[in-house]
């Protein structure tokens, strides 16, 4: 079997840098972010907003990292350290923690299942924890999902990402493209693309054809030895789909022939026999969809594996992407920081794919950390990365901030670190089923009158949340007996940060009217800090 | 970005601006508590909104109602059926004898019977029939409500902009009401167990007082956050508690006993009726988009019994929305739509039923300057369009037309233009005012 490339990509080149010309690849990666970003802003005459301080740097951190706000007792330790490498020791504590494992797995699911939400569940996420867990490589991942063996435990629940699209090779194509290489290629579906040159229609069925022999046999996913793609191009006749990868690069494969009846009626038997018999059908001697994962990930193919992650995990933690939007990558859509992005590819991919790595690099920039209230005039456009960005909560952030907000903050400062852990793993699952009201967060996400309505009169957030017992927030405010105290814990435990003496004044003049229902006032006063803006966001 | 993003379009900026000055006038304390109610009893502000508001109500006929019993009788056709056809009010124009009190009306209703739409499954088809057209891989469409919200809604509404009423389970999963791409902030207030919206009515034990100071308390927090920091999502959410406290004063919009027994007794007290009633009381008060779903159509068998009992309650109901509607001049504005995922054969099975058809069947448009009379014609079985196909990209064309968007419009995703409706379809001319 051989890989030809048949058309020069010019485009690839072009939207590439030379990388003979980055900084070198040993440099610490928040060190190159930090010079290539810091270098836009000169060059653009913008001072940057200044690095925020250590409140919110602890609960952007730990949203980040493990999904959730800090207790009171994380915020105290954290803001009164005077240890010069506390943030990174931070970052290694929640990275090193279970929690860690468990937020990304959430983040990736979302990710795989794409901008229509789909698939995903729970084999899925079980799978990307164990993965994850085990710290696999992004490559072995994408291989695990597009080639999943279905009688291995290692990878149990991976073969859901293609199982929950296979009934529709159109989306599994495209949604592959999207996710994998940041790449859309639907527009190519029916037409070459009208505005990007690079995405001619032969790419969407080159695509299409590394799936198109991949079908649903039985509840297991089978591809055939056969299968062809035809398409009808907007000019001119009908014609055979190369497989072809986004690059071009084509591949010479056997089976490129429509079957002989003999042939097909064999296979088809054989199949017949699998779903019998209730057992996954083993790979064809040529599978097409390991072609694409052979070839997405040869060295100059992989520019696109490598930067679509890079640019994924920049998005996830910064807000926005080098190149916005996340799926389209192409040569007329230049990233904000080209330079950046390549560097980042390359450290992706010359370090094993190792998504910790990347992470860790990311979250401990200057860039990463800036305050995300500006000051002066005009707020500089976001591809300058000049301010903090704001990030909706996700559906299990909110949720499980929620419990941790509302939760008496003693019953967390107790106990050893592993009780903490599996005390914090408890509210998680509690969470779950509460995170089911909240939609996923995308790039224009729009908050709707049903989530207002809901904290404002719905019953589960005044009994779960704003409850009497013994073990919640309100129940430790109100035993605090003076309304300075109590409402320093409220603002310290939900907002992670002392008061403002205007809050202060404010809540304490909000509760003074209200001496003759203080239990009331104070719920009063949690609830409007937990439907605020501040504890909605990641800012 | 948050209300720039939200009404881009100048006649609402004119509205807007007209609505703020005049309230101005009458002083802020009449602003902070005006319901739509109130608002609509200035009658210099109700009659500009008369004049730029259009509104939709939407009949959906879950399960698919049959096209031979209601808007395209075909008696003495061995696909007939039992039912005979009656004269309308329309010279010429006949429908079913099921529907007399539509006869009477048929002054003000276009039939479209032209309707080839090809998919005849109920999920797919009521996708289909709810956006005009079909999703892509990575696109999901907003169906006509969430448009509608989009279009007409206002960012300073007391009221919802899409609200549906879906209580009966048949089909109920197939068609719900989605903004697909235009996000939350369009997604209807579903209404499919009572005729009240979850969590509108103001939580036990508060005082209206508390309620409102608490909203306050938590608006001032939330300014303070926003101070030096921008973002469309930061917007849309202070804009939503902002419309909490006016949602829960259209509470009151969906409660019919506020109706006298007359005009109650006009729709009749049934499920369907009530709803078509509150459509009625919300649209007055400036929402947009109403869907009452009336389910149970899906009569593969006993055809006959199904729409005998189900037709005149349909037939009824829609004469008094379009009496009513016409009293309070507002019939001019609203655009009433009788739809279905599809009609039924006229093929009757041994089960005396009619299966699911989409290649020759009927819609009815009422009010909003929509001509009436009869558009297409099927031939004389039933089976096939014989003049005038409409197909559900030219159908969406004709109503976004009629509500005065242009379908053509693009919304943008990224840098993708997204058109309303299908690129080279063309609204039915010849029905629009």
């Amino acid at each position: 079997m051989r890989s030809v490339r048949l058309a020069l990509p010019a485009f690839l080149l072009a939207a590439c840098v030379a990388r003979a010309d980055l900084l070198p690849d040993n440099r610490p990666i928040p060190e190159a972010i930090d010079h290539y970003v810091d270098a836009k802003l000169t060059k653009s005459a913008i001072t940057p907003a200044p690095q925020a301080d250590d409140y919110t740097l602890i609960r952007r951190l730990t949203l980040d990292l493990v999904g959730r706000i800090p207790t009171p007792a994380e915020t105290r330790s954290f803001v009164e350290s005077t240890d010069p490498a506390k943030r990174e020791k931070l970052v290694d504590r929640l990275m090193a923690s279970p929690g860690f494992v468990r937020h990304q797995a959430n983040q990736f699911e979302a990710m795989l299942a794409g901008p229509n939400n789909r698939g995903g569940g729970n084999g899925l996420r079980d799978y990307l924890t164990r993965a994850l867990g085990e710290n696999r490589p992004w490559d072995q991942i994408f291989r695990e999902l597009l080639l999943p063996d279905e009688s291995d435990p290692k990878t149990k629940g991976s073969s859901d990402f293609l199982r929950s699209r296979v009934a529709d090779i159109d989306r599994v194509t495209i949604d592959t493209s999207i996710i994998f290489f940041g790449v859309n290629v639907s527009c190519a579906q029916c037409h070459d693309h009208p505005l990007v040159s690079d995405w001619k229609q032969d790419h969407f069925y080159g695509m299409k054809s590394f799936f198109s022999r991949t079908f649903d046999n039985g509840g297991f996913l089978a591809e055939r030895e056969y299968g062809l793609v035809r398409f009808k191009p907007t000019k001119g006749p009908e014609r055979q789909a190369k497989m072809m990868f986004l690059t071009g690069t084509a591949v010479n494969a056997p089976g490129l022939k429509e079957p002989t009846k003999d042939e097909e009626k064999k296979e088809r038997e054989k199949f017949e026999q699998f779903k019998k018999d209730k057992k996954a059908p083993p790979p064809p001697s040529f599978s097409a969809r390991a072609k694409l994962v052979e070839v997405a990930l040869q060295s100059k193919e992989a520019e696109f594996f490598s930067r679509a992650i890079a640019n994924r995990l920049w998005h996830r933690f910064l807000g926005y992407g080098l190149v916005m939007p996340l799926d389209q990558m192409h040569s007329e859509n230049k990233p904000s920081h080209p330079e950046l992005l390549e560097w980042l590819a390359r450290d992706v991919s010359s370090h094993k794919y190792d998504l910790r790595r990347v992470i860790r690099g990311i979250v401990l920039s200057k860039a990463y950390s800036r305050s995300s209230k500006w000051t002066g005039d005009t707020i500089p456009g976001p591809g300058l990365f000049a301010v903090g960005r704001l990030k909706a909560l996700t559906p299990m952030q909110m949720a499980t901030s929620l419990r941790i907000a509302t939760s008496d903050p003693q019953a967390f400062e107790s106990g050893k670190p592993e009780e903490f852990e599996k005390r914090i793993e408890g509210l998680e699952s509690a969470a779950r089923g509460f995170a089911g009201s909240f939609a996923q967060p995308t790039d224009d996400f729009q908050i709707g009158v049903s989530e207002a309505l809901l904290f404002s009169n719905g019953d589960k957030i005044a009994r779960e949340y704003l409850a009497d017992g013994n073990d919640r927030l309100l129940a430790r405010v109100k035993a605090a007996n003076d309304p300075d105290k109590a409402i320093d814990l409220a603002v310290r435990s939900v907002l992670c940060r002392p008061p403002t003496p205007e809050e202060q004044r404010a809540l304490k003049e909000y509760i003074g009217r209200r001496s003759d229902r203080l239990s009331e006032a104070y719920r009063q006063v949690i609830w409007a800090l937990i439907s605020g803006s501040e504890f909605r966001f990641n800012y | 970005m948050g209300i720039k993003h939200f009404c881009g379009s100048t006649d609402h900026a004119i509205s807007r601006r007209g609505f703020l000055g005049t309230a101005a006038a009458v002083g802020t304390a009449a602003f902070a508590d005006m319901t739509g109610l109130e608002w609509l009893s200035s009658p210099a502000l109700a009659g500009e909104l008369k004049k730029q508001q259009k509104r939709v109500i939407l009949l959906w006929l879950a399960g698919g109602a049959s096209q031979l019993e209601t808007w395209d009788p075909k008696p003495g056709a061995a696909t007939g059926g039992p039912f005979r056809s009656i004269k309308t009010a329309m010279p010429g124009v006949h429908i079913s004898e099921l529907m007399p009190k539509m006869a009477d009306r048929m002054k003000h209703t276009l039939i479209i019977r032209s309707l080839n739409t090809k998919n005849a499954d109920h999920g797919g088809g009521a996708k289909l029939m709810m956006r005009g057209r079909r999703d892509e891989a990575n696109v999901k469409f907003p169906d006509l409500g969430a448009v509608v919200a989009r279009e007409m809604g206002r960012a300073d509404s007391k009221v919802p902009d899409y609200v549906t009423f879906y209580t009966q389970t048949e089909g109920r999963g197939m068609a719900p009401g989605d903004a697909g791409f235009l996000g939350s902030r369009f997604a209807p207030m579903e209404l499919t167990t009572n005729n009240m919206p979850e969590n509108i009515r103001k939580i036990d034990g508060m005082t209206e007082l508390d309620h409102q100071q608490r909203a306050d308390l938590r608006d001032l927090l939330s300014q303070q956050f926003a101070q030096g920091r921008t973002s469309p999502t930061l917007g849309s959410q202070n804009e939503a508690y902002q419309r909490v406290r006016g949602l829960m004063s259209s509470e009151a919009l969906f409660d019919v006993t506020k109706e006298s027994d007359k005009v109650r007794d006009l729709y009749g007290r049934g499920q369907f009726g009530e709803q078509c009633l509150i459509a009625r009381r919300l649209i007055e008060a400036g929402v947009p988009f109403v869907r009452v779903a009336r389910a149970w159509w899906d009569s593969h068998g006993q055809n006959f019994e199904t729409h005998q009992e189900m037709v005149p309650e349909l037939d009824y109901v829609m004469a008094a929305l379009v009496d009513d509607l016409k009293d309070r001049s507002l019939l001019e504005h609203t655009l009433i739509i009788t739809l279905a995922e599809f009609g039924r054969t006229p093929g009757i099975n041994p089960s005396l039923g009619r299966d699911h058809f989409a290649s020759a069947w009927s819609c009815s448009l009422t009010g909003c300057g929509i001509k009436p009379g009869v558009y297409g014609k099927t031939d004389a079985t039933g089976n096939k369009v014989a003049e005038g196909e409409v197909d559900a990209a030219k159908l969406f064309a004709t109503i976004y037309s009629a509500l005065g968007i242009n379908p053509h419009k693009n919304y943008y995703l990224g840098s993708r233009p997204v058109p309303l409706v299908e690129p080279g379809t063309d609204p039915i001319i010849e029905v629009l005012a």
